[in-house]
Order: structure tokens, then sequence, then C-alpha cells
């Protein structure tokens, strides 16, 4: 499967100048998608966790 | 190559928001049989199951539970429905299993070969979970039913995500657990998914966020039992697999990764750890006097200081440090993936040890404490605020217009493991060389003749039986489809 093929993951890290030294880029905090979930976050209900009742699992 | 197979279990928490009571035994029959997948359905082979018989040479009578959920199965037994009927099992095209387990949707992945395999398995699970989550809810025409990928409703109920290990019969088990206890103490450096506050009386009155979901629910070292008394290397001897040749590790520690990264880390680790037992490689003086306690302790405070059995003391990034150290002098240069995998791990530890606030994009505490830090400072609130759990629940929600995980991956704020088509890739299909290819190919192209079905075979209604129980390893895998293909 092409996933199996770390060596591909190689090459394509080289490839990126981002990635070649530092690894995964951090995410920016200015980026304008920040505001997208802060809003996203404001629009969680604060009980939530109140009504979420599960029964256990293993 | 001392791992042969891996595999991945996540149990999932579902709820319906517009019902008072929502019922998870009705709420996960209906998710299940929303799945138009295709796929072998209610025709599990429980009579293979044997989950009673325990690593340290003894069978126990029964698995316990505790008083409340006694209490629920006695309610569940007085509903119309079978026991297979609640179970809903269902065998996929790409080789898995997606059925109920005790109340909750559990999306098992087919046995894999790879790392990265297993990972987009489990990434496809997620996608074949919310796919039928967004059926349901067109059925009930709104968007009340909800699914998380986590393993707690803060309420002091925790559900499982497993990960699985073959492994040659031959390592002795105690040197299994020897080697394994202080890694899997303190892995959850990297996988743990966070969690805001604590469930265990043990913690005080903790306020904040600690490493992982699950660390507040270790309660012994090792332990058949999975839903009371729960362990850090749980005993059940069920290979699934020539029982002589193999053991299958059941690890039931771990927590839910929304971070395919940390998932890839998390096994990735672990499986170099196990081929470090294997190979009879000493890891002196990693060894600590109380390993349980320790757990809660390195989750609250990854700083912590833990007490060696040889004497002294050492932390959890110590501890790490010295495994990877051990792992890169015996597995350096050796494979691929392992050198992928000793690369994150190294670049990991690294970054906790000197710029933590780098992991804030792929290792899901710290992208949560980012992410809520964040949302304190605008909002002017603590950890204390009851707020923080329900975002901590909603971090893990799978609607792609509700999850905050989701959100971070809509924006590209969150490292990017697996591409689209790989993705999608496992959703359809199984991994290759592997029995679950030759199981997955029985659904797609013999579904409506399959009489049962079961990680180690399957029957079909005219009698004919494939054996997987020794289809292993890639070889066996090859000759056993050779020799169907002779017989046609």
């Amino acid at each position: 499967m092409d996933m199996n093929d770390p060596l591909r993951r190689e090459e394509k890290k080289e490839s990126s100048p981002d990635r070649h030294d530092s690894g995964p880029s951090s995410p920016e905090p200015s980026r304008p998608g920040r505001d997208d979930l802060l809003k996203r976050m404001k629009k969680v209900d604060p009980k939530q966790t109140e009504k979420y009742k599960q029964r256990t699992g293993q | 190559m001392s791992v042969p197979l891996l595999g991945l279990e996540t149990e999932y928490g579902i709820i319906r928001e517009d019902l008072e009571n929502s019922d998870p035994v009705e709420e996960s029959m209906k998710l299940l049989k929303a799945c138009e997948r295709k796929s072998v359905f209610c025709k599990w082979a429980y009579s293979k199951e044997n989950s009673h018989l325990d690593m340290r040479g003894f069978r126990v009578a029964s698995l316990a539970q505790d008083e409340e959920e006694d209490a629920f199965c006695a309610e569940d037994r007085k509903r119309p429905y079978s026991y297979l009927d609640m179970k809903c099992d269902r065998v996929l095209t790409n080789g898995a299993r997606f059925y109920n387990d005790h109340t909750h949707p559990e999306y098992s992945t087919p046995e894999c070969r790879s790392v990265l395999s297993l990972v987009a398995h489990d990434v496809a699970g997620e996608r074949i979970v919310a796919e039928c989550v967004a059926i349901r809810n067109r059925e009930l025409e709104g968007n009340s039913l909800q699914v998380f990928k986590n393993n707690t409703d803060y309420s002091g109920h925790s559900y499982g995500t497993h990960d699985n290990y073959l492994i040659p019969r031959e390592i002795p088990f105690e040197n299994v657990v020897s080697g394994l206890a202080p890694f899997l103490v303190t892995r959850q450096l990297y996988a743990g998914a966070g969690k805001v506050g604590s469930e265990n009386p043990g913690a005080g009155n903790f306020q904040g966020l600690q490493l992982a979901q699950r660390s507040d629910f270790i309660e012994t070292l090792l332990s058949i039992e999975t839903m009371t008394k729960r362990p850090l290397i749980n005993t059940r001897d069920e290979p699934h697999a020539v029982s002589n040749r193999y053991r299958r590790l059941h690890l039931i520690l771990g927590d839910a990764n929304m971070s395919a990264y940390a998932t890839a880390l998390k096994v990735g680790t672990t499986l170099l750890v196990f081929n470090l037992i294997a190979s009879e490689d000493k890891l002196a003086g990693l060894e600590l006097v109380d390993p349980v306690a320790d757990v809660l302790k390195v989750s609250l405070d990854k700083a912590t200081v833990l007490q060696r059995k040889t004497g002294g003391t050492i932390t959890a990034l110590e501890i790490q440090e010295a495994y990877l150290e051990a792992a890169e002098k015996a597995f350096a240069g050796k494979d691929l993936e392992w050198n992928w995998i000793l690369k994150e791990w190294k670049r990991t530890l690294d970054e906790l040890r000197h710029s933590p606030e780098k992991l804030s994009d792929r290792i899901d505490w710290a992208i949560k404490e980012k992410l809520f830090t964040e949302f304190m400072q605008s909002e002017g609130m603590g950890w204390e605020d009851p707020w923080l759990k329900s975002l901590d629940l909603e971090y893990h929600n799978l609607d792609p217009d509700r999850g905050l995980y989701r959100g971070l991956q809509q924006e590209g704020a969150v490292y990017s493991l697996l591409n689209e088509k790989e993705i999608v890739r496992a959703v359809e299909l199984p991994p290759e060389g592997t029995r679950a290819q030759i199981r997955g190919q029985a659904v797609a192209q013999d579904a409506e003749n399959i009489k049962s079905i079961h990680w180690t075979g399957v029957e079909f209604a005219n009698g004919e039986i494939l054996d997987l129980t020794g289809v292993i390893c890639p070889e066996e895998v090859e000759i056993f489809l050779n020799s169907r293909e002779q017989l046609v």
C-alpha cells in the first residue's frame, strides 16, 4: 500500500522546506480560521458534559 | 519481526441530544443498522470467542463489572432483543469488525502488518462511523445523534481504545511485563489524548488538563478484567491465532487519539519496545516501585519524579529517552517504517524537553492545552470552569461542523499524516498480505453465502470453511491464496 512506504514520506518532507529540519509546522495563531474556531467553541453548551451520560465500557 | 500483526479497537461514545434520557442500547443498535456498506450482518461466530483464559495459566469463571452495570444488564435482559440483535455485528469489505460492545459502537480495525496501515484503518473507522451518524441524522431529520471518539463521560464511566499486538508465545510473559511496564506508564507523554479535570478520587481537587483520559482508571498491574480493576497490562489470553505459537497483547490503558500522528507514535513505539523485549536487550534500572500509581501521577504532572526499584528516582521523560536510546541502537537502519518511528519518537521527546509548545499541532493533549488556554484567555476563565470539560468532549466529536479537532483539521492547523487517497482505500479495502485480505475478499465477493465469520475464519453456507487460525505472516497468506486458486 502507498501509505506503508515511509521512504515516500521522507521524500515528500525533503521536498518541503518547512518540514526539512523542523518537522511538522506549528499552527499559526493569527491565521483567519482561528476566529471561526473560536466561534465554534463559543457555541458549545457549557453544560454539555452534564447531559453526556455513558455506560461503562471496556 | 516479532510483531506480525497489529490492531486497534475503539469504543465510541454515543448520545441523542433531543431526548431527556438517551438510550445507548437503542441508539447503538440503530446506528449499526443504518450502515449501508456491504457487509456480513449478525453472523459473528461467538462460539470461537474465549475471553476467560488468563496469560498466567488459569481460567476465570466470569468477568466482572460494577454494580451499576450489573443493574443495567439486568434491565437489558428484559428488552425484546436477543444478544446477537443487540450486538449487530458487521464485518466489512476491508476486513474490519463494526459492532456494539457494552452499549458502545465499536470499530475494530482489520489486522495490519504496518503502523501506517493500521493508522489509516483507524481513521477509516472514524469515517465509517461518521457516515452512519449522518444517515441516522437524516432519518431523524435533524442533527441530534452525536458520536465521540474519546474514553470518558467525565462522571466516572470509561470506555476503551485497545491496541493489540500479536507476539511470539516463546517470549516469557514475565519478560513482557517487566520490559513493558515502565514504557506504558510513560507512553502517555505523547499518546495521551488529554483530559480536563480528573475522575479519580486520588487526584484530589485537580484542576487542569491531565495527559491522558484513561489514566484515572488504571487500578492494578495485571488483570484479565477490562470493565473494573483495569490493569496496566491485560492478561486475557485470547490470541485469535495458533495458541502455542502466539499470544496477543491486549493493552487497554491507551486513549482514543484524534491525531493520527499520535496514534502512529503510540503504536509504533510500542511495537519497537516489543521487539526490544524479544531481542532480550536489557533495559536496566527502569523498573518502578509503584507503576500503577505512577500512571496517574505522570498524567497529572509530566515532570513528576518516580521511584526506581533499583533505588533513586527518574522522570517519565528520562524513561522514554532510555527506551528510545535502546531502540535506536538495536533497530536504526533496519526497516524504513522503524526509521520513521525512531525519528519522530526522538523529535517528540526532544521537543518535550526543550520546546513543548511545538507539539501543539500533532499531540492531542498539547493541541488541547494550546486551544483551551487561548479560549480561557479570551473568555477570562480558568480550568475550574465546567465549560472546559464540554469543550474537551467536543474536541472528540466526529461531526465535521461541530468537532473541535475537525475544525482544526479544516483550518490546516494540525498535522495530516495521511492523505485522502490512503483513507478512502482503507475504508474500502483490507490491508494486503494479511488474513484480513482473505476475510475482506470473502465479504466483498460472497457475503450472502457466509454462514458465520470470525477473526480466525469464514464458514460458508455450503459447508466450506476458510480456516485462518494459522494464516498470520505474508508468506502464509500467499500460500493460502495459492492453494485456493489451485482448488478453483
